[in-house]
Parts: structure tokens; C-alpha cells; sequence
């Protein structure tokens, strides 16, 4: 029992800032001002924001895929590439991400992806793009290239410490038979770090869907993300029925994130 | 020839990459340094560093944002290493009973997407006089980091060789004691290392901090995002700067004490 | 390791006790929503002069935001504390329509006779805001107005109307700009202005009475205004479409006229570019000082207001340093000026515009109801 109580602070912490707030969101999104229960706040939710939640979906979702794409191509070629030079230098490029706070990379994208940016400026010093039809990417694609510049070396941290630490003898293996290096990325290294992969991008996936600064400082209108949508409502209508109708959206898509993550995890017993 | 060409297409990608990672950044530091910045001009017109002198000068926000963001951070690892460090040593090295599931409960907050817990959380502040407060902020950030800061004291306290505190034991030493002068030494790297991580999730934190701190508390995260939003771009580039320091300064701190191995046991 | 937790404890002590250690001097909480430039308006004019004349007080400045939502940051704020005894904010300053409220639900004092400063302003402006009688407890900080920014060097003709606005849109795309209705009133005040061009009745808009019916009547009017939103470029914010004209990526776009001529004379507006009111109007609103009912210092609020509110520092503060149309009335102001420092606020926007275009935003619940029609039909 004694160990119980190392372990009740923690919990009690998690329960009265986590568990109780969130029981007052479903109670807020299922019920109008007066208490009744209804479905009045979902209706207006997806009536004002239909589009945006969709959106937010196809955002997370695009950012997820590309940040499991490169990150198992960086992890790869930290593994398997030939030439310790280019190993190195990729090793030192690809982590600075990794430490720049979103708001801070919200703020570099802003002026960086813009339409006479700097990203756009330099291509077409270079060269290699023609200025007159250029456009900016400050929306919702703008979002999609934050999260994954901010995800990736993450993702690919945790990708590579995992192919680190797999059994060399596999891959040479392989290599012996003559296999070339997509191959052996793709059907020996990947499906043995998947598990690893697939709580990297869960986590991922649920942390662009909690983010507000990226979408408020980048892009302007509609379509955005419902976080965008969430803070509106609460800081200029004070419309908190709304607001956790669109939150019980978001609880949903990240729980088809955390359903495939309890699947993978609980399932094999490894982790924790 | 055809190496010449692999290498021409490894420098390519490596290039690119890294105009990538780095643009962004450099974008940062011109901002930093321009004074004068219009169309149609691709690189700033006057240069100087006028703005920060506004920024760093005693009495301006940018100073008493930097203030209250380390206070907060500070106070933040404390409260989560006070509640994390038994936690983690309990689930590390002991048979918890439903182990699993608190585990699980542990891992809840990660796995919803916090803005919408905020606002509700700044909505029960309100109710009980916490909103608007530096505790009630490092309440926020504190159950943030926590979940954080027990996965990895567990990991710690897990790699541990049972045999060292076997041997404390066998020479008399008590269960309390043992846990003390001998387990705790032995994780200190891996609960530094989770001190450090809380310490820099809490100077960065920005969505908590909008719905509960506001509008007296200001951290420097908050700071920059009302001078972005208000077009100060040159003192939003500033404060991100400053912001940055810890950060990357951490990093190499971090590289040190994140073994990959133990970053395999995450999860 | 004992050290370090003997360590750790002792500074989480002390600063815990911070906020607990007694100020002896008076702290003069301000609250003001709004953009950068209405902090910066306290913090370093009216701040520093009202401590200069009255040593012992510090005044402490806080920003909420801009828009309706920083003013609803600081209705909740009172809201929460009602039942304390004394509250933490002793001035805020807030936009027409959270003035309403706020006196609705009995959170401000009545103030404006018992200062000297009170009887400057006659304009309707004071008693009216939005609809709701606001009389004695509001004090005009600025007036001010929406109006076109254009670029010259990318527009030779602005249009001078809503119609040619729509027309122009369409034969030169995504050289518009503005920031819908969230991150900002410059947007909203697009909005509503587009209602009023299409509106037959603006007067009842404007005055009253409420008609639930009427916002079944804009369904097409904002439909058209979806359709011209295809050919814009939409905005973060005030502070966004002024930045996008700074770098070009827009021509044209709605922006405060006293936030336009801040940011040019900061070097961060191209000086070729300039303003145009287009017809038939575009809202402008005052910002009000109030002081709220259970204020801990109530009395050196009412100071402060005076002072904010007197001539000299109208003319000085509000119309020469920050660009924006005085408070209280002009006959009080204009002599205060020199007439260059005047007549700058009226290049590009003369008085007659103004009298003739300068309109103000309609009452609370068709405001509502704009905002709301604009989310279901053209977001």
C-alpha cells in the first residue's frame, strides 16, 4: 500500500488538472447554457466549421504521413549509408528542429514562406523559379510544412535510436544477397522498428492536433484548424458549448490515433 | 563519373536540406537585425540593432516576460520532480499493483489534444481564483510535464541494476535509506535529464499559458506572439532568439544524457 | 544531493512568498484591449506622465488583445470576481459593444460627472454604445476610422465605392486583402460596411429597433460577399494586412487610420502608400475608459482618466503622437494643436468624408447577427 502513495500525488495531479476539466468539456459540448442535454452545439459547430474540421484532418493526416516518410528515409540512410561524411553531416543537420519551440517556428515560417519571402526570394535570385507566378504559402499548406519541419527530427530521433539498436547481422545479411538499400529498408529494417514508428507518429499526430500558435500565426482565414476555431469561440463569443463541441471532435480524431497505439502496445507488452 | 554524380545528387539533397532547416532560422536573424524592411527590397534596407536595445532595456516587457518565464519554468520542475521522481521510482523498480493501468492514466493527457483541455481548465481556475496566476500557470505546466518527467524517472529507475541495491540491503541498510543514498544517486542522470526537459517544455509553452495566464501573466512565449501578431517583427525575432538560447543550449546538455538505448524504452 | 533539495525548496519558498510581500505604494492596474499600440500608448506616454504628477502611485499596463475578444477577456475577468470585495482592475479600456454589457450587468461605476474632464464630451458617441445607454459611465479615449490603404505604385485608380471595389476584385485577384472576422476589427469592419452598402435600411441598422427577421435579408448580400472573397487574400489580423501591404503581397486592404499612420511613420509602410474612405461608409468606433464598480482604487482611477482625458494630453498624446481622432470634442482639442500637427490626420481623410462616410457600427444583436451570418454563409 505504501507504494501506492509514491505513486497518488502523480495521479491526484493528473485527475483534478486533466480527468475533471475534460469531464466538464463532454458536460459543456452535450448540453446547452441551461443544462438541458441536447445536440445543439454540434449542430452549430459543424454548421459554422464543417469545413474546418475537415481540414484539421487532412492536415494532420498529410503532416503525419510525410513526417513518417522522411524520417524513415533520414533514419535509413543514418543506418545504411556508405559515406561516413554525408552520415555525418546529415546526422548534425537534421536535429536542429527538434529544439526550436513551435511558436518560434511559427514565427520563422511567417516571413519565411510568404510571398515575397525569404524562401521565395531565394529561389528566384537562383534562379529557379520564375517570380511573377509565385504565391505565398502562408495557409493551410503553410501549416502542413511547419508540422512536419517541427516533427520530423523527432520522429526520426526516435526512428533512429530504434534501427541503432537492431541486430546488425539482419542487414548484412540482406546486403550479402545482393538486396539494395530501399529494399532493405523497407523489408527489414522498418517492419522491425514499426511498433517504434507507430508511437513516434502517434504522438506526433496528437501533438498537431494540440497546437494553436502554428495556425493562428500562419494562417489567416478559412479553412484553418479547429484549434483556431476553439480559442475564437471562447475568447470573443465566450461560447463554451461550441467550443468543447468542436474539442470532443478533436478527443475523437485523437482517438483513433491512441486506439492504434494501445493496440500496438498493449498487444506485444513491450514498453513500459 | 558516376560517383562524381552520386555525389553531386548527395550534395544537392544535403543542400537543400539544409536551406531548408536553416532558412527559417537565418529568416529569424535578419529580422533580428533590419531596422527598415519594405517591398520591394529582398533583404532588409537599414540594419542596426536599435530594436534591441527597446527589447532589452530594464523596463520593457520583453525583460519581465524573461523573468516570469524562467520563475515559472523553475518552480515548474520542482512541483513535477517532487510528484514525478516517487512515481517513476514506484513504477521503475516496484510491483505496483494495476501498474498498467495507471500507466495508462499517466499517459492520458498525452493522447488528447490539450488546447481544448485548457480553455476548460482556465474556465475552472476562474471558478476557484487560480486563472490569471503564476501558480496557476505552473499548475498547467507542471501536468504537462509530468507525464513526461515519469516515463522517463521510470526508465531511469528501470535500467538500475537490482544487484547494487541488493547489496545495500545485505549489509543492513533499510528500504527507505537504500532508496535514497543508493537508487536515486545511481537515476540522478535520468531524472536530471527529465528536469531538464520539464524546465525547457515550460519556457515554451505557449497554448496553456494563453488561457490561464492571461492577461497578467506574460511569459516570454506570450511576448512574442503578441509583438508577431501586432507586425513587430523585429521584436518578435528578438524575443525568439532569446528564446532559443536555452533551448539549443540544452541540446547539447541533452545529447549527453539521452542514451539511445534508453530512448528505445520511451513507450 | 541533500544540498540541492535543501536548495530547490528554498527558492520555490521564496518565490512562492513573491506576491505575497505588501506594495506600500498605490499600483494602478490598467487593463486595455486592443493592439500593440494602445499598451504602448500607457506604458510609455500616459503611464510615466500620471506617475510624474502623482509620485507614490505605479501604474501597471496590460494588454488583453485586440478585437471584441480582448475586450471580452477583461467583461470575464470582472464576471469571475463579482462577489470579491475589492477588484484587481481599477481602469480598463474597452471597445463599444463589451461597454454595453458591462454596464448591462451592473460591472462599472458612474464616473463622468464627478470628473472635470466630463463635461468635454458631448458627442453621441458617450451615451450611446452599440444600443445600450452607456451615459456617465464611459469617457471616450479616441475616436477612430476604418478606411482603404492602397498602394500607388500598384494603383493608379482606387475604386471609390463598395460596387467598384467588388468590380476592381474581380479584374485584379489576390490584390485585396483582409482579415475576415477573427484577428481583428479592421475585417469586421469591412464586413459591416459591405452590409451597409447592400443594406436598404442602415439607419434602422445603426439605431435600433431590433428586428430578428432582418438577418434572413443578408443571406444573399453576404453570398456576394463569398463570391468576392474567391478573388481576396485573407489576412491574420490589423497587424497582417498591414504587413502584407508592407511587403507588396496585397495593393490594397481595410486598416485603422491611426494604426496606418503609426506603422509608416515607424518605416514600416512604404510611403507611397495612402488612404481612401469608400462609400457609401465604413464604421469607425471610440474606445471607452471606465472604471469598474468594485475598483480597489477608484479615486486615482478617476485621476487618471482626467488626465487622459484633458485636453493637452488629447491633442499631445492621442491626435500628435499616436494618429488618432481625439475623444473628446474637437472644439476642445484644436486649439491645443499647431495646424500642421492637425491637419495630418485629414490628408488622405478629410472632415467631410468623415461626416459624410464615417459611419458606426450597428447595435449589439444585428452585430451579433452580421458576425454570425458572415461564419454560417461565407466562411
Amino acid at each position: 500500500m505504501g507504494i501506492l502513495l509514491l505513486v497518488a500525488p502523480a495521479l491526484a495531479m493528473v485527475l483534478a488538472l486533466f480527468v475533471y476539466p475534460l469531464a466538464m468539456s463532454l458536460v459543456s459540448a452535450f448540453t446547452t447554457k441551461d443544462g438541458a442535454p441536447s445536440l445543439d452545439n454540434f449542430a452549430k459547430a459543424f454548421e459554422l466549421y464543417g469545413n474546418d474540421i475537415v481540414f484539421t484532418l487532412v492536415i494532420v493526416s498529410v503532416s503525419t504521413a510525410l513526417t513518417g516518410l522522411f524520417a524513415a528515409a533520414i533514419g535509413g540512410y543514418l543506418i545504411l549509408g556508405a559515406h561516413p561524411t554525408a552520415v555525418a553531416i546529415l546526422r548534425s543537420l537534421y536535429r536542429w528542429p527538434l529544439f526550436i519551440p513551435f511558436i518560434v517556428a511559427a514565427q520563422c515560417m511567417r516571413t519565411f514562406l510568404a510571398k515575397n519571402g525569404l524562401m521565395n526570394n531565394t529561389l528566384a535570385t537562383l534562379g529557379l523559379v520564375n517570380v511573377g507566378s509565385l504565391s505565398g504559402l502562408l495557409d493551410w499548406r503553410g501549416i502542413i510544412v511547419t508540422f512536419v519541419w517541427k516533427e520530423t527530427p523527432f520522429v526520426a530521433l526516435l526512428v533512429s535510436g530504434a534501427m541503432a539498436s537492431l541486430d546488425r547481422a539482419t542487414i548484412e545479411a540482406a546486403a550479402n544477397l545482393g538486396a539494395g538499400g530501399l529494399r532493405i529498408l523497407t523489408e527489414i529494417i522498418l517492419p522491425q522498428i514499426a511498433g517504434l514508428m507507430v508511437v513516434g507518429l502517434t504522438l506526433a499526430f496528437v501533438t498537431m492536433l494540440s497546437v494553436l500558435s502554428v495556425p493562428i500565426m500562419i494562417s489567416g482565414g478559412s479553412p484553418t484548424m479547429i484549434t483556431v476555431d476553439m480559442a475564437f469561440r471562447v475568447n470573443s463569443y465566450g461560447d463554451y458549448g461550441v467550443a468543447n463541441a468542436l474539442a470532443f471532435v478533436s478527443y475523437v480524431m485523437a482517438g483513433l490515433a491512441a486506439w492504434i497505439y494501445l493496440r500496438r502496445n498493449v498487444a506485444d507488452g513491450s514498453g513500459l | 563519373m558516376r560517383a562524381a554524380l552520386g555525389w553531386l545528387l548527395r550534395g544537392g539533397l544535403l543542400g537543400g536540406l539544409a536551406f531548408l532547416i536553416f532558412g527559417p532560422l537565418a529568416n529569424l536573424i535578419l529580422w533580428a537585425v533590419a531596422i527598415q524592411w519594405y517591398f520591394p527590397h529582398k533583404l532588409p534596407l537599414s540594419w542596426g540593432f536599435k530594436y534591441w536595445g527597446e527589447v532589452f532595456k530594464p523596463t520593457s516587457d520583453t525583460i519581465a516576460a524573461l523573468g516570469t518565464s524562467v520563475l515559472i519554468a523553475s518552480i515548474t520542475v520542482v512541483v513535477c520532480l517532487l510528484l514525478a521522481v516517487p512515481a517513476g521510482y514506484a513504477l521503475g523498480r516496484a510491483q505496483v499493483p494495476g501498474r498498467r493501468l495507471i500507466l495508462l492514466l499517466l499517459l492520458l493527457p498525452q493522447a488528447f489534444p490539450n488546447v481544448a483541455v485548457y480553455f476548460n481548465v482556465a474556465r475552472l481556475f476562474y471558478m476557484v481564483g487560480l486563472n490569471g496566476t503564476i501558480a496557476g500557470v505552473v499548475l498547467v505546466h507542471a501536468a504537462h510535464g509530468l507525464v513526461i518527467a515519469v516515463w522517463i524517472a521510470a526508465a531511469a529507475f528501470a535500467a538500475i541494476d537490482p544487484e547494487l541495491e541488493l547489496a545495500a540491503r545485505n549489509i543492513g541498510a533499510s528500504a527507505g535509506r537504500t532508496a535514497l543514498t543508493v537508487t536515486l544517486p545511481l537515476a540522478m542522470p535520468g531524472v536530471t535529464a527529465s528536469a531538464i526537459f520539464v524546465f525547457l517544455e515550460s519556457l515554451d509553452e505557449f497554448t496553456g499559458t494563453y488561457f490561464v495566464g492571461v492577461p497578467d501573466v506574460t511569459t516570454l512565449p506570450l511576448a512574442m506572439f503578441t509583438a508577431s501578431l501586432a507586425g513587430n517583427y523585429q521584436i518578435a525575432a528578438i524575443t525568439a532568439l532569446v528564446l532559443l538560447v536555452p533551448s539549443v543550449g540544452f541540446m547539447l546538455v541533452v545529447e549527453r544524457f539521452l542514451k539511445a538505448e534508453m530512448l528505445a524504452k520511451i513507450g | 544531493m541533500q544540498r540541492t533539495a535543501v536548495l530547490f525548496a528554498a527558492l520555490a519558498a521564496l518565490a512562492l512568498s513573491l506576491p505575497a510581500t505588501a506594495q506600500k505604494a498605490v499600483t494602478l492596474n490598467v487593463v486595455t484591449a486592443g493592439d500593440q499600440n494602445m499598451v504602448d500608448y500607457l506604458k510609455d506616454y500616459l503611464g510615466p506622465m500620471f506617475e510624474k504628477e502623482h509620485p507614490g502611485v505605479t501604474v501597471k499596463a496590460v494588454g488583453t488583445g485586440p478585437g471584441d475578444a480582448g475586450s471580452q477577456k477583461i467583461y470575464e475577468k470582472l464576471e469571475a470576481e463579482k462577489a470579491n470585495p475589492a477588484w484587481d482592475i481599477d481602469v480598463a479600456v474597452i471597445h463599444q459593444k463589451a461597454a454595453g454589457e458591462m454596464v448591462g450587468k451592473g460591472l462599472l461605476a458612474r464616473y463622468s460627472a464627478e470628473i472635470p474632464t466630463g463635461k468635454l464630451v458631448t458627442s453621441e458617441a458617450a451615451k450611446n454604445a452599440l444600443g445600450s445607454d452607456v451615459g456617465g459611465y464611459v469617457m471616450p479615449m479616441f475616436n477612430s476610422q476604418t478606411a482603404i490603404a492602397y498602394n500607388t505604385a500598384m494603383v493608379s485608380d482606387p475604386p471609390a465605392t463598395y460596387d467598384a471595389l467588388e468590380k476592381w476584385v474581380r479584374v485584379n485577384p489576390k490584390k485585396f486583402g483582409y482579415n475576415g472576422i477573427k484577428g481583428g476589427m479592421s475585417g469586421v469592419s469591412f464586413v459591416v460596411g459591405w452590409i451597409y452598402a447592400h443594406s436598404p435600411d442602415t439607419d434602422r441598422l445603426i439605431k435600433g429597433p431590433y428586428d430578428p427577421d432582418t438577418k434572413k435579408s443578408w443571406d444573399p448580400i453576404l453570398a456576394e460577399l463569398a463570391a468576392f472573397n474567391k478573388n481576396v487574400v485573407l489576412t491574420p489580423g490589423n497587424a497582417g494586412t498591414l504587413d502584407m501591404l508592407n511587403r507588396g503581397e496585397i495593393a490594397m486592404g481595410p486598416v485603422w487610420v491611426d494604426m496606418f499612420y503609426t506603422w509608416q511613420s515607424d518605416g514600416k509602410i512604404p510611403p507611397g502608400v495612402k488612404l481612401k474612405l469608400i462609400g457609401p461608409g465604413m464604421p469607425g468606433q471610440p474606445m471607452y475608459y471606465v472604471v469598474p464598480a468594485k475598483a480597489a482604487n477608484a479615486k486615482v482611477a478617476e485621476d487618471f482618466i482626467a488626465l487622459a482625458t484633458s485636453p493637452k494630453v488629447q491633442a499631445d498624446g492621442i491626435v500628435k503622437r499616436f494618429n488618432w481622432y481625439p475623444g473628446i470634442d474637437t472644439a476642445a482639442v484644436k486649439p491645443q494643436l499647431d495646424e500642421a500637427s492637425w491637419s495630418k490626420l485629414f490628408v488622405d481623410v478629410t472632415p467631410e468624408d468623415l461626416a459624410t462616410k464615417g459611419k458606426p457600427f450597428p447595435i449589439a444583436s444585428y452585430f451579433n447577427d452580421i458576425l454570425e451570418t458572415y461564419e454560417r454563409k461565407v466562411q
